[in-house]
């Protein structure tokens, strides 16, 4: 069976949060974050 | 969902299970000529700070103008100042730092003015001067400002056209609606942080706040449930700090425009007392307003302008408010206390027995 798939729009504060809590609580979640700028996690 | 890669400049369709929207805010920009100049800033992300850096290591700009003397504004005229420009702000409001009430903002107004900074206040915005697609001018309702660099700060609106345009719907402010788990009202789409909606504690009222410290807390939540859990985000009640040169701001709760606004009749106290005991090296002065509803006696919020160690101090203000104390709960607050660190009776607390005179 395919993974689940998680897609979050935004690298900063809450995308960030989001998927690292997602990931902690189901490892098996495929999870990809898309980002305009370079960088991410910049204010969190 | 469409995505484009910025650097290759190709585009795919990506395909989800569960989405999360967390596009964030934008900073506002004035519909005027020249807004889009080279040397007109805004500055809401690391990026955007980097380029406002690179003007200014360029060399050769010596006049600044801040337009907005909300957070950002103030920290930039500071940032500015420290980098040996001379800084002029316009405001169209009395006082700076409009999440104060004036009588609090005038403390800040006068710290920027001690710091060097030129208050414009109660004066508009109304256009800019350009050469060359270069900023050389800020135009007001009063006067006009030669200048080599402009930083908006204006304050930002949620980044949610790409949510609106897929029919998610929103909120105050065009931010992104959601219940209490983060989901919006479209099946397997989620929001979180600056660009999604919140709820005021205090007002009992949907409420839209961006700030970082939120964002954090309502991504955890919509993590959570995404990984399985249940987690629940119960709202804020508008708790912020700063700092402008020597002097720390804080705010939480309603303001008294807020309070007019909704109709809850309060009464307030200011107090001057210190940082530390008075006798103590170092203590430096703090002032305490504490707002609180006539009747019950319900805290609505608080504001604090002072030298080091003043602040934080606006947490135990936050902590009651949560809580839902009234100022007279307030004084039998079990607070720490030794001369290094505090009056004996705490600032807040003096605050709140000066408002509990008056109920």
């Amino acid at each position: 069976m395919a993974k689940e798939r998680l897609v979050i729009i935004g690298g900063d504060a809450a995308g960030m949060s989001a998927a690292s809590q997602a990931k902690r609580r189901n490892t098996d979640l495929e999870i990809v974050v898309f980002e305009r700028s370079p960088h991410t996690s910049f204010s969190a | 969902m469409r995505v484009r890669d910025l650097q290759r400049g190709r585009v795919a369709w990506e395909a989800y299970d569960q989405l999360v929207i967390a596009t964030g805010a934008v900073p506002i920009c004035p519909d005027l000529p020249g807004a889009d100049a080279v040397a007109v800033c805004g500055v809401n992300t690391l990026q955007s700070g980097i380029e406002l850096r690179r003007i200014l290591d360029d060399g050769g700009a010596k006049r600044g103008v801040v337009v907005g003397g909300g957070y950002i504004g103030l920290e930039m005229a500071e940032a500015l100042v420290r980098r040996g420009l001379e800084v002029s702000l316009i405001d169209r409001s009395p006082e700076v730092m409009g999440t104060l009430d004036d009588d609090m903002g005038q403390l800040v107004s006068q710290a920027l003015r001690d710091f060097g900074v030129t208050l414009y206040l109660e004066e508009a915005l109304t256009g800019f001067e350009t050469k060359g697609g270069k900023v050389t001018g800020v135009v007001t309702d009063k006067r006009s400002l030669p200048v080599d660099i402009v930083v908006l700060g204006l304050g930002v609106r949620p980044n949610t056209a790409l949510a609106a345009a897929a029919g998610v719907p929103l909120g105050g402010k065009g931010s992104i609606r959601v219940n209490g788990r983060m989901e919006t009202g479209m099946a397997g789409i989620w929001a979180a942080g600056d660009c999604a909606e919140s709820f005021h504690l205090v007002s009992r009222r949907p409420f839209y706040i961006a700030l970082g410290t939120v964002a954090n807390r309502q991504g955890r939540v919509a993590g959570i449930n995404l990984g399985g859990g249940y987690a629940t985000f119960p709202g804020v009640v508008g708790t912020a700090v700063t700092k402008i040169c020597q002097v720390e701001v804080a705010r939480t709760g309603l303001q008294e425009k807020e309070l007019g606004v909704l109709g809850i009749e309060w009464e307030s106290a200011v107090i001057k007392s210190r940082t530390k005991a008075g006798y103590f090296p170092g203590a430096g002065e703090i002032t305490v307003k504490v707002l609180a509803e006539r009747g019950s006696g319900r805290l609505l919020g608080g504001q604090i302008v002072g030298m080091e160690g003043s602040a934080k101090r606006i947490d135990t203000l936050a902590t009651c408010l949560h809580a839902g104390l009234t100022v007279e709960e307030m004084i039998n607050l079990d607070l720490g206390y030794a001369p290094p660190f505090s009056p004996v009776w705490d600032p807040v607390v003096t605050a709140a027995r000066e408002v509990v005179k008056k109920l």
